[in-house]
């Protein structure tokens, strides 16, 4: 997965699946809709579906200027 | 006895999978014993996954009586799981987590996880490695997923 091939290259980097059906709460406060759903920094940013690595890399980027 | 959850042809599979494994990796398992209703499911799960193969270890934790060790891992949700390099008696966290039980697509990218940790290495595109080289702050990515 690629979120967490990132966190293997990065200690700066954490990645976790969550099962959104178990954790429903969670889910619902990051609006999943369309899963994969990856949320950037509890929602600094977020990206929906499968997606290449230049576009999570530039989502990332997006989420860390804004914070 | 207890029955199985992965049937000899998926533990054959897993099994050819588990052939690309290098270096040693220890599951560290976090159930909880009050409205967990997943939890012994997914123990018997990440069980079954280790038994596979000699390079993969799994430990047990509870979410609650061993709180230090959850918050040294960041763990906040059972089951989860966090997926360390062994390396003797050295773990090393990659902050590799799963939360909740990995059925259906998500068994896959578990074993294809657990191999992509024994590689030691994320399989990067270059230009993603040094973007992520210069990253200064901590990020976290939860990647929502249904067991579709």
């Amino acid at each position: 997965m690629l979120a967490h091939q990132m966190a293997l290259e990065s200690p700066m980097v954490q990645a976790e699946m969550v099962e959104a059906m178990e954790f429903p709460d969670l889910s619902n406060r990051h609006h999943v809709s369309g899963v994969p759903q990856t949320t950037i920094n509890d929602g600094a940013g977020a990206v929906v579906g499968a997606v290449p690595e230049a576009h999570l890399v530039a989502e990332i980027q997006r989420a860390l200027q804004s914070a | 006895m207890t029955e199985k959850l992965l049937d000899k042809a998926i533990v054959g599979q897993v099994q050819e999978v588990f052939n690309q494994l290098q270096e040693p990796v220890e599951v560290l398992f976090f159930g909880q014993k009050d409205g967990c209703d997943y939890c012994e499911d997914a123990l018997q799960l990440a069980q079954e996954i280790v038994d596979i193969s000699d390079k993969l270890s799994l430990v047990v934790y509870d979410l609650d009586e061993n709180a230090e060790v959850a918050n040294l891992y960041n763990v906040d949700k059972a089951p989860g799981m966090v997926l360390a390099g062994r390396d003797g008696d050295q773990l090393k966290d990659y902050g590799v987590r799963y939360a909740g039980i990995p059925s259906g697509h998500e068994f896959s990218s578990l074993i294809h996880d657990l191999v992509l940790v024994s590689s030691r290495d994320s399989g990067l595109e270059q230009k993603t490695r040094e973007f992520l080289k210069g990253v200064s702050k901590p990020v976290l990515l939860q990647v929502f997923v249904t067991p579709t």
